[in-house]
């Protein structure tokens, strides 16, 4: 579903991936963990297209963008490109990121009726099932900033779920939230990944991601340093980096 | 009094006994100003050696102007009289430039000793100041385009377009006439300039001033027979008779002498009517008994002056709703040219920026106006009022929707684009209308001085509030309770956009992420 081969991302001189290789298959739940800087939000966000890249190929759904500095690269084609993409991915962000200025309702219809075209009644129908999904149907009328922060993340989730996207992306999802309110945001991620939604997210939460994924990776300076199943990531690490990192959470 | 008058603030609201302690204020300027010890003029005068002369001299030649050899310099035919007067008295003189406007309230002030820049002898004015005896016949002359024949006396011009100078006779005599459109000015220059333009139709001025700009010009002519002649004066304070009586003599003897001839002649201004200054006598009832239609007292009745001042305030607010649209317009492109355009565009919008903010708008009207017909573009007034107004502000709005674009986070352009909206969707659905909130205090001060500064616009002929104000003024010589009339107008427009403009800050208000 989703392949990123041979990735090139540099900061003006900065460089941040070398070659790195990762393929999501359809159903994977992928969790991304690394110490701060790893470069996890850069990974999620060259494959929402948010971020160019210099080398390489990111590849979702048959749908292939090159790096800039690519043969293939195509500027003319790279907007309808993207915008491919982003109808396939749905990305959910730390921050929320809710439109301040819209009812939680409009916040959720806004992207399906104006780039969709879905006519508005379908467009709040829908919204109000998935409003459902993340317990929230009451709030519809309400503004982003009567809501608190867990209910503003599961709202962003059922926003970007109304693109009826094939993947989702989280960027860590729960990261900004106080301890009270993670855990309602992580029930509402469990219940997308037990429907088999493919999913990248990356995240601290190490509990989480061991009950969650079906591979976990782990992601040093822009390299990764390790990847397996949660089982053997969580119990059993190889490399000697993996391991000091896990254990600081793992108390 | 000052306990009861505290009390009434407490009581009133706030914006009440601001507007009592405002015209509390004016009233007690008004008296102070009024209440300068009196001094006999003449005496002071003879004293100090020093006779000080109003005038103006953007009214221009052959009256008082600036010798364009030596700009520094005045000249003209009163600029030589003045000279021979002063002699007379023994005295120098000393000049002190007014706007002719305003001339004889300055006179009243106490800002110089006399006015004389082709003051017409009106009964009007003869309430506020003394004239001496008349030291020039003027007339009225119509003057048009050398190729149009359509206008050869004064009943041609009903329904036509004429220009003329603010507050003078010719003035008085056109809008009797009921079905002229007037197109006042305070320069000498313009009007003819609009009338080679072909913005209006005829010119009626005093025939110094058609002789000196259109004899020598082979475009234009004079019409037709001069109509409604008319006396100069020298006007002094009503209480300066000795210095009235002084100046008779001098006028009386500078005639008889024949210098004043010699002067007119110099400056080719002596005619045949000049001759009735001979006769003294029979023209001191003559001139004081002005045609019926021209004696019209300009009353302070409502009725008179408020449907003037309405129809001013009308002008006003359509030049600035329309040249705000504009500036809104305007702004927020030349806002997302610069944040979201190549180099070029971007150049172009900060260019703009810091040419409209860093010049006058009076010159920007100005070259509107009156330059851009040098290249063949010409506007009329009401279009060059609005694009003058409008693209000076669409500087200060583009500022505006600036900051208040970058102020948006990050955040929600990228959480727009992942949604899949494209980014000019983005920008339209979340990212402006999240800007216009921050923008509103901002855009709601522009408007309001956009608002105040619609008065400037007077300088290309449009007649909005200020100016119907200044000439009502002028004409009736009361400046105070007008004034008051016509500040309470502006206010009462511009208090409620104000009290709009926080509602609407207030209803947008729910969103705000620190509640
Ligand atoms: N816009 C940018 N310009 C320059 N450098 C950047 C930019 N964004 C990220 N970086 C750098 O790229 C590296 C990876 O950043 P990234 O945000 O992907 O890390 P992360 O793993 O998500 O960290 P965290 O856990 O703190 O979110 C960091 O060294 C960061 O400084
Ligand atoms: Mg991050």
């Amino acid at each position: 579903m989703i392949e990123i081969s041979n990735l090139f991302k540099q900061y003006g001189e900065q460089p941040l991936f070398n070659g790195l290789n990762l393929e999501v298959e359809k159903g994977n739940i992928v969790v991304l963990i690394g110490p701060s800087g790893s470069g996890k939000s850069t990974l999620l966000r060259c494959i929402n297209g948010l971020e160019c890249f210099q080398k390489g190929c990111i590849s979702v759904d048959g749908q292939k963008r090159y790096g800039v500095n690519e043969q293939s690269y195509n500027k003319t084609d790279e907007d309808s490109m993207v915008k491919d993409i982003r109808r396939k991915v749905g990305m959910v962000f730390q921050q929320f990121n809710l439109f301040p200025h819209m009812t939680v309702l409009n916040n959720i219809t806004e992207s399906p009726v104006r780039v969709l075209g879905i006519g508005r009644a379908e467009a709040e129908a829908t919204a109000i099932s998935l409003l459902q999904k993340v317990h929230l149907e009451e709030k519809a009328q309400n503004y982003p900033a009567q809501l608190s922060g867990g209910e503003q993340q599961r709202v962003a989730i059922a926003r970007a779920l109304a693109m009826k996207p094939e993947a989702m992306l989280f960027d860590e999802p729960t990261s900004s939230l106080d301890p009270e309110m993670i855990e309602e945001v992580l029930l509402v991620i469990k219940d997308l990944v037990s429907e088999g939604m493919t999913t990248i997210i990356a995240t601290h939460e190490m509990g989480f991601a061991r009950d969650v994924s079906t591979h976990v990776i782990f992601l040093e300076k822009g390299n990764i340093v390790e990847r397996g199943s949660p089982k053997k990531m969580f119990s059993n690490p190889k490399n000697k980096r993996t391991k000091i990192f896990l254990s600081r959470f793992m108390k | 009094m000052y306990k009861k008058l505290m009390l009434m603030i407490r009581k009133k609201s706030i914006i009440q006994s601001y507007l009592i302690l405002q015209i509390f204020c004016f009233v007690i300027c008004f008296f102070i100003t009024n209440t300068f010890a009196y001094q006999d003029t003449l005496e002071k005068v003879k004293s100090s050696g020093v006779l000080t002369w109003g005038f103006d001299a953007e009214g221009g030649a052959p009256y008082v102007f600036h010798d364009t050899k030596h700009p520094s310099k005045l000249i003209g035919f009163e600029v030589d009289l003045v000279a021979a007067i002063a002699r007379e008295l023994g005295v120098k003189v000393q000049h002190f430039q007014n706007e002719w406007d305003s001339i004889l309230l300055s006179l009243q002030r106490g800002d110089f000793d006399i006015a004389l820049n082709g003051v017409e002898i009106t009964s009007d004015r003869e309430q506020a100041v003394l004239f001496t005896r008349p030291y020039f016949v003027y007339a009225e002359q119509i003057v048009v385009r050398a190729s149009d024949n359509r206008i050869n006396c004064l009943e041609d011009l009903h329904s036509k377009r004429v220009g003329t100078l603010y507050n003078t006779v010719a003035k008085q005599i056109l809008d009797e006439m009921g079905d002229v459109t007037v197109n006042t000015y305070s320069g000498q220059i313009e009007p003819f300039k609009d009338l080679s333009l072909s913005r209006v139709d005829a010119v009626l001025v005093d025939l110094p001033i058609a002789s000196y700009y259109a004899v020598p010009n082979p475009q234009l002519r004079m019409a037709g027979e001069p109509v409604g002649e008319g006396y100069y004066g020298i006007a002094v304070r009503k209480e300066d008779t000795a210095l009235a009586d002084e100046l008779n003599i001098i006028i009386e003897k500078i005639l008889r002498s024949g210098e004043l001839k010699k002067i007119y002649e110099r400056w080719g201004v002596w005619n045949v009517s000049q001759e009735k200054l001979f006769f003294h006598e029979g023209l001191l009832q003559k001139y004081t008994e002005m045609p019926p239609s021209l004696s019209k007292k300009v009353s302070l009745r409502v009725t008179t002056f408020l449907p003037t001042l309405m129809k001013g305030a009308l002008v006003t607010i359509g030049i600035s709703i329309l040249s705000m649209m504009l500036a809104v317009v305007l702004g927020l492109t030349l806002a997302i040219m610069r944040l979201y355009g190549n180099k070029w565009l971007r150049r172009v919008s900060t260019a703009y920026t810091e040419f409209y903010r860093g010049t006058p708008l009076l010159i920007q009207l100005y070259i509107l106006y009156y330059g851009l017909p040098n290249i063949g573009i010409t506007l009329s007034a009401f279009i060059a009022a609005i694009l003058g107004l409008g693209m000076n502000y669409a500087a200060y709005e583009s500022e505006i929707y600036r900051a208040g674009i970058q102020a948006i986070p990050k955040g929600q352009t990228e959480a727009s684009l992942s949604l899949g909206m494209s980014r000019r969707l983005t920008l339209r659905r979340i990212i402006l209308p999240q800007a216009f909130r921050i923008a509103i205090p901002p855009m709601t001060n522009d408007f309001i001085a956009l608002f105040k500064d619609s008065s400037l616009v007077s300088v290309i002929t449009m007649v909005e509030l200020t100016k119907s104000y200044s000439m009502l003024a002028a004409a009736s010589m009361n400046f105070f309770q007008l004034g008051i009339i016509t500040a309470l107008l502006y206010f009462g427009m511009s208090y409620p956009l104000s009290i709009y403009a926080r509602r609407l800050e207030k209803k947008l208000k729910y969103y705000d992420r620190n509640q």
